[in-house]
């Protein structure tokens, strides 16, 4: 009969462990993980159908696991602490990509972009930016987002608004127009910080100019400049005439769209999936909803417009390199799923052999004005490292419950994140 | 027999005690290894920094907020579910009628996750058309519209309250345990010497519900510092960082960040908070057992 003394007990207890944790977890050939953050508003049934048709015209089998899209950004970082991350995962092009590519976690797709000829698939205004890091390719861009100033069109009807504003002037007078009428113009939703971003980013874009704003992100210019100082200025001269709608912290970007589809307010200013959330709802585009561009502001100055690239990666930690390949190749490259993901999602798809007559009226016109733009720039937690994302996107919402500190708190993010540029 | 037993005493101790070492145990030695690092999460490089981590904890700002709002919470923890808690206990016991069905109601919060408590809680918020807004404009016959989480002043004590308003239910039973120990004859005979209501319970009841007490105001406290979930569902910490904790603002340091090193710093910390006032609660437990018997 064996006998274990305490000694032996404790060794029992470090060893088993060490066997769980130390057992990779193999997948079979065919299996191929995935975690990806397109999830309830964010379309998770239609990817959901992307995969399958994946899974149909091919060996492989797709390990399907979801997470919420806030909770995601820490999950992966998470699954990364512990060398756990799936073969592939659903990440935004731009700074949090290059965050991700600088620690080597992720797998370079250069032979696969050349082998399956994606040069000849994916548009070159978006392959440039958003999957080169480091000179190498990481990413595929599944889909983009443009940022526009969505409204309810009978709310606008009914205020006598016919034309949308093309200029600043033009857009302080829709507003006030609104405002008499008993409308409150802007709905924001700042709960979760990330939507307050969009107007930081075309105020600063509309005014100083894409290079301006590219050193603002990269650490070479401060929060508390002149040119910043003016876009915020811009920003708290429409809180200040009271254009917004009260309480924007406790709002989540889909309480405000839900303002705005109820014609409590009249306009937000959001990323395209909005379209894909009001057509959940029953709205119909251009006849319910419809979008103008955010206004130019000064002469001279570039056209920008502002999105985030929903990309697909392949991680260093998977076991199934083949498989996550051939789920980037399909995915980007097979033009029914790019059009049929990106009609109902409510996105722009990177493939060129997307015809453009799949999209619905409203998202046709957002393809043009992309299409026309000076510059495509990444939205601002996707254009400067995480952690300094992290004190710009805090000032935002401090930003929208009082903008009466405005200076105080440039002053301090221009401290703070010159702090989080040297960690 | 004896070394039968034995063998099968150490195979039934050692897998929960490898579970422990496995999710206790070895993820707080992690901690304690890169606290003293610059790791971000990510690289599977990084330098070692020594003390540097610990030393930034004296200069920001962030952690100094959140240590006060944990004071804050811990202190509330004492205050407010204990006292709630012993006051239902007292009424219950008194045999109101429909006594049990409100032991019931008033325990039902505790068997909730925190995460439902904590969307319930969003609802009665809500500045719209929230449950606490609409009442104060029934009273005010004024528009109301404060958002209770939205706001930095009202943010930390809106998740306090809902926090509290679960954790009652916890103390009562605790309390109404320890009420079942109170001999009936002691409490009859005070009533027979003339004491009140008021009297009995402030010189007799509450003496002899020490033992509960201590247990009570300990989990208090405890369940204080893990109340990490609640706080991450209604206000992850916000707006702006004024409802943070030590435990979130930890998170947004590792996960947000991406500053692994120096949130490890701060778990360490906060480990060492807890693990001094657990030791302040056995020695407390065995003064009252002393005391009591």
């Amino acid at each position: 009969m064996i006998w274990l003394n305490r000694r032996g007990l404790l060794a029992a207890a470090g060893v088993v462990p060490a066997l769980v944790l130390g057992a990779p977890a193999f997948a079979q050939d065919g299996d191929v993980t995935l975690t990806h953050y397109f999830t309830g508003e964010f379309g998770l049934k239609i990817f959901n159908e992307q995969v399958a048709k994946f899974e149909a015209a091919t060996d492989y089998t797709i390990k399907n696991s979801p997470i919420g899209h806030e909770d995601f950004k820490t999950d992966i970082l998470v699954r990364a602490a512990g060398d756990s991350l799936p073969d592939v995962f659903s990440y935004w092009a731009g700074a949090r990509t290059q965050f991700v590519v600088d620690s080597g976690s992720l797998h370079p797709i250069d032979d696969m972009w050349a082998r399956d000829g994606l040069d000849d698939v994916v548009a070159k205004s978006v392959a440039g930016s958003a999957t080169m890091y480091n000179g190498k390719r990481y990413l595929v861009p599944f889909n983009y987002h443009y940022a526009g100033m969505f409204y309810n069109t009978q709310v606008l009807a009914d205020a006598g608004v016919t034309d949308m504003p093309t200029s600043w002037d033009g857009f302080l007078a829709l507003c006030e127009t609104l405002k008499e009428k008993g409308v409150t113009p802007i709905a924001l939703g700042s709960k979760n910080r990330w939507p307050a971003q969009f107007w930081f980013d075309y105020l600063l874009l509309g005014t100083a100019g894409p290079d301006y704003r590219a050193s603002l992100m990269s650490g070479a210019a401060a929060y508390d400049d002149a040119e910043v100082k003016a876009a915020m200025a811009m920003w708290k001269e429409l809180a200040d005439k009271g254009y917004f709608a009260p309480n924007a912290n406790a709002d989540s970007w889909t309480d405000a769209s839900d303002k705005v589809a109820r014609g409590d307010a009249a306009m937000t200013l959001m990323g395209t999936w909005i379209t894909g959330y009001w057509n959940g709802l029953g709205l119909e585009a251009g006849k319910d909803y419809d979008f103008f561009p955010f206004p130019s502001i000064a002469d001279g100055v570039p056209v920008s417009v502002v999105g985030p690239v929903d990309g697909l990666v392949i991680s260093n930690d998977g076991g199934n390199r083949a498989g996550a390949e051939a789920f980037l190749s399909y995915m980007m490259s097979n033009a029914d799923v790019q059009a049929s993901w990106t009609g109902a999602y409510g996105a722009l798809s990177a493939n060129v052999n997307v015809d453009p007559a799949n999209y619905n009226v409203v998202m046709q016109r957002v393809s043009t004005v992309v299409a026309g733009a000076d510059n495509f720039a990444f939205n601002y937690d996707l254009a400067t490292p995480p952690p300094v994302a992290e004190v710009g996107l805090a000032m935002f919402s401090r930003f929208m419950d009082d903008p009466s500190q405005v200076d105080d708190i440039l002053a301090q993010v221009a401290a703070d994140a010159a702090q989080a540029f040297k960690e | 027999m004896e070394r039968e037993n034995r063998f099968w005493r150490a195979i039934l101790l050692a897998l929960p005690l490898a579970v422990f070492a496995a999710f206790v145990i070895w993820p707080l030695a992690s901690s304690f290894y890169y606290s003293f690092t610059d790791w971000n999460g990510f690289d599977p490089d990084y330098d070692y920094v020594g003390f540097d981590n610990f030393a930034k904890i004296y200069t920001d700002k962030l952690f100094l907020n959140a240590a006060v709002n944990t004071a804050l919470w811990i202190a509330a923890a004492i205050a407010v579910p204990t006292a709630c808690g012993l006051a239902l206990a007292l009424l219950i016991d008194s045999r109101i009628p429909g006594g049990p069905v409100f032991k019931s109601i008033f325990y039902l919060p505790i068997c909730l996750s925190a995460v439902v408590v904590g969307q319930i809680w969003i609802w009665i918020y809500q500045p719209d058309w929230g449950l606490l807004n609409t009442v104060v404009e029934a009273v005010s016959g004024e528009r109301f519209n404060y958002a209770w989480l939205a706001k930095p002043d009202s943010a930390l004590w809106s998740v306090i309250l809902a926090w509290s308003w679960q954790q009652t239910g916890l103390s009562m039973v605790i309390f109404l345990a320890g009420l079942t120990t109170i001999p009936e004859e002691l409490l009859e005979v005070c009533e027979i010497e003339g004491a009140r209501a008021l009297q009995r319970i402030r010189l007799v009841v509450i003496p002899l519900l020490a033992p509960a007490t201590v247990v009570v105001i300990a989990l208090n406290i405890i369940n204080s510092l893990k109340g990490f979930d609640i706080l991450y569902t209604m206000t992850g910490g916000g707006p702006f960082n004024s409802s943070d904790t030590l435990a979130m603002h930890m998170y947004n340091e590792s996960f947000k960040k991406y500053l692994m090193g120096y949130g490890s710093a701060i778990s360490v910390v906060l480990f060492l908070i807890a693990l001094t006032i657990i030791r302040l609660y056995f020695r407390q437990l065995r003064k009252v057992d002393e005391l009591h018997g």
